[in-house]
């Protein structure tokens, strides 16, 4: 868990500053700077332009805007006209005068070497700190450089506005022949590159005799920021004797894709000298993407639904597993850690590869091992795992009249929830293309890995890879691609490949055609897998539909990692948030991603309904199919499995009959549905009710009983009627009723 | 947890007897809690209408799994 806080603080690339900022020879904080900007506020700007510049209103007239070089607009449309917008926070700001800072006199004092940019920056932020500085310029003027650039009419008022408080002692045609000649605490050489460098490198910094520091930079902006940065690390060895190079931003290692953010050409002639108005500043500025990386946050919908980004989710997640007080509260990230959807979108879209999903499955395990995890995010899921592998629904067997398999067919336990002729069709299929092909009917795990309870989850994997082995190793052909992926990260002697690129490989011709258009739906967990996307496109091309592609990376559908008991705003969120990626309707292979949407009205089709010709009308159109409930999904499970066994395999396999008759009325099957709640579980609150007359009598005679099944309460009002019983309502809750 | 309206009269169907509201301690997540709740006097048969399930209930129970 500590090796994903390390690989943050060396990979994330969240905290980089943008390329700007980071090419500019002051460091200025652009970012800042627009913002100020956007809102209107020049003067607010100009300040933080003028404290970091020095001199204002000489750099935004002379700067080459290293920044606008840089700027990845300019990949799109335009860079940003920084510097017509430091002009234009210059323009509207009417008391330019710097700040007067009211500290004790210093006792030491600093002779300059030259009164270029880069001696005239070191003497305003020392003489600002109140030191005593004393400038030595060679020639009769001061501004070296400047006079290129600039006209001395034009910067001699501008550079005595900046030392209006604080003055230094100027001593113009002194030739320095040696530093030994000073009488000062520290010396700054800035005497420009054709000057006299008394013997030292040409080395930016603190040089190797004590007190004495040499200038930097071609460009006179670069001499400046030279000069402004060495007056810090003179103070610093004024204060501590120690010797040290001025501090020196790192290079960014921000990466951006251009194409992330939309084109929007500037509002202004760029080409003219005229000083922008407020309007047009303003509208330039807004331009302005502030870069920062923001990858994951874009594009993950966990991050966008708590606003954190992984450093925060990190910190958070790390006191919720190890919370800082006794009583163990301030578990602040437990739901957040039961939310991710598992779908590598975090992964995908991370210039550096950050896997923040993994973080929280980790997570999510050492919550669940310690017991401080809610038994409620899961149990139902686990539940519905255990009913999907014991002897209700599971099939695990060669193909009827065989002795061993070259291949397995693996179709999941969502796809014969959702449908099961998905599941008979397919089988059918494939025993006629591979007659041996056995049969893996089962869920595989996932449910246990979501949950972070591994033990489960290993002797469920154990299971799988047992009849696996007594199969003779077959490939496995898998229909959902969540098994694919448990098979891909935990059982990889398990070679296999999708159902769909099987087909495609085998030139399968659909029975039917269809007049649709519907847009391709990818399920996350198909993520990766170019050929099973190809497969699937080259089939769905073969039955006439019209296809729309998404624009956008591929994203979960909101089932995965069956968040819905623990996030259910994230969960409908989601749904929505997906639903409205089309007008049109989606065409997936993913029984989840089918049923999730169909559930919240999105109208989605499981690929194998054009493929098997299953539910398409005379006119060759799709027929809508509803979301089967939890309880129609495990009776679909349960009718699967019997029709399985006596279509293929000729054998004659009762399902477990139901206990009790009951009674539900349309409207409560809805509620339960919602609720997910089973009606075999209310049975069994009965059946304990009847049996032990544990039960209250209500006025209007009906009676009220509960029963605790797992870890939930179920209560059930209920009547008896004729051979069975009419159910009035039922309900659940988390807590337990004690003593 | 607020007080049970339910001016329902229910009977125990063992003892035949009416509920009354009596102390009931409820555990959730490693806490401890307790409200009145209608009970038989005798075998300690409860009951918990969904009013109160669907409302305070459902509300402790979800600052529990925030805690």
């Amino acid at each position: 868990m500590r090796e994903f806080q390390k690989l943050l603080q060396q990979d994330c690339l969240r905290d980089e500053p943008p390329f700007c900022a980071s090419a500019c020879p002051f460091n200025l904080d652009i970012r800042d700077f627009i913002s100020k900007t956007q809102r209107g506020s020049f003067s607010t700007a100009f300040r933080l332009y003028q404290n970091t510049v020095g001199f204002p209103e000489i750099v935004a007239q002379i700067c080459p805007a290293y920044c606008q070089n840089v700027c990845i607009r300019q990949e799109r449309d335009e860079s940003i006209a920084l510097k017509k917008l430091e002009q234009a926070s210059i323009a509207y700001t009417k008391n330019k005068r710097p700040n007067r800072y009211h500290l004790p006199k210093k006792r030491q004092k600093v002779a300059i070497i030259g009164a270029g940019l880069a001696g005239l920056g070191c003497a305003l932020r020392l003489t600002a700190r109140k030191y005593e500085v004393v400038i030595y310029e060679k020639t009769g003027q001061i501004g070296g450089g400047l006079k290129d650039l600039m006209t001395e009419e034009e910067y001699l008022p501008l550079i005595e506005e900046q030392f209006i408080h604080d003055k230094y002692q100027l001593y113009l045609n002194q030739r320095i022949e040696t530093l030994d000649e000073l009488e000062a605490d520290a010396i700054f050489i800035a005497t420009g590159q054709s000057g006299d460098h008394f013997g030292f490198e040409n080395r930016e910094g603190a040089t190797e005799k004590k007190g004495v520091f040499f200038f930097g930079g071609q460009h006179p902006v670069e001499k400046l920021a030279s000069g402004l940065s060495m007056a810090a690390a003179i103070e610093g060895y004024l204060k501590s004797d120690v010797m040290r190079d001025p501090v020196k931003p790192e290079p960014t290692r921000l990466k951006m894709d251009p194409e992330s953010f939309p084109i929007q050409e500037p509002q202004i002639n760029l080409t003219e000298n005229a000083i922008l108005t407020q309007e047009e500043a303003i509208a330039e500025a807004k331009r302005c993407l502030k870069c920062q990386c923001d990858a994951c946050l874009r594009h993950c919908d966990l991050m966008k639904f708590y606003g954190k980004a992984p450093k925060r989710i990190e910190e958070e997640v790390e006191i919720t597993i190890h919370p800082g007080t006794l009583d163990g509260d301030g578990t602040v990230a437990t739901r957040l850690i039961a939310t991710c959807n598992h779908c590598d979108v975090c992964k995908i879209v991370c210039p550096q590869g950050i896997d923040t999903g993994l973080f929280l499955l980790q997570s999510h395990r050492a919550m669940e091992e310690k017991g401080a995890m809610p038994w409620v995010f899961h149990e139902f899921w686990l539940r519905d795992m255990e009913f999907s592998n014991s002897e209700d629904a599971k099939i695990y067997s060669l193909a009827p009249g065989s002795t061993k398999a070259n291949f397995m067919y693996v179709p999941g336990c969502r796809l014969g929830g959702s449908n099961p002729e998905y599941v008979k069709a397919s089988y059918d299929y494939l025993l006629k293309e591979e007659k041996d092909t056995s049969l893996l009917l089962s869920c595989c795990g996932a449910p246990a890995l979501w949950a972070g309870d591994i033990p489960l989850f290993d002797s469920v994997l154990a299971d799988i890879k047992e009849a696996w082995q007594s199969f003779g190793q077959p490939q496995a052909i898998f229909a959902c691609s969540t098994c694919q992926r448990i098979f891909k990260d935990h059982l990889p002697e398990i070679e296999g490949l999708s159902l769909y690129e099987f087909m495609d490989a085998k030139n399968f011709e659909p029975a039917g055609q269809v007049k649709e258009q519907l847009c391709v739906f990818d399920p996350c967990q198909a993520a990766g897998h170019a050929e099973m996307q190809k497969a699937v496109r080259n089939l769905a091309a073969k039955t006439g539909l019209i296809m729309e592609e998404k624009d956008d990376v591929i994203k979960c559908c909101g089932w995965g990692g069956q968040v819905q008991i623990a996030n259910p705003r994230y969960f409908d969120g989601v749904v929505k948030s997906r639903s409205a990626d089309s007008d049109l309707g989606f065409l997936t292979y993913c029984a989840n991603c089918r049923d999730v949407f169909n559930a919240d009205n999105k109208e989605a089709h499981h690929l194998l309904d054009l493929l098997f010709n299953l539910n398409i009308d005379e006119e060759n159109k799709l027929k809508r199919r509803k979301t089967p409930g939890p309880a129609l999904n495990r009776l679909h499970r349960r009718t699967l499995k019997r029709d399985l066994l006596e279509q293929f395999f000729g054998e004659r396999w009762e399902m477990k009959k139901r206990n009790l008759k009951l009674y539900i009325s349309d409207q409560l099957k809805k509620k339960l549905d919602k609720e997910m709640i089973l009606p075999e579980d209310l049975e069994e609150v009965i059946t304990q009710a009847e049996n032990s007359g544990a039960k209250v009598v209500h006025s209007d005679g009906a009676f009220s009983a509960y029963l605790i099944i797992g870890q939930m309460t179920y209560w059930v009002k209920y009547r008896i009627k004729d051979d069975g019983f009419l159910l009035e309502n039922a309900y659940c809750h988390r807590m337990s009723i004690g003593d | 947890m607020e007080k049970e309206k339910n001016n329902e009269e229910l009977i125990c169907f063992r003892c035949q007897i009416p509920l009354v509201l009596e102390k009931t301690f409820f555990n959730y997540l490693d806490h401890t809690f307790f409200t009145d709740i209608p009970t038989c006097p005798k075998c300690k048969q409860k009951y918990i209408p969904e009013s109160l399930v669907k409302g305070r209930m459902a509300e402790v129970e979800k600052e529990l799994e925030d805690k």
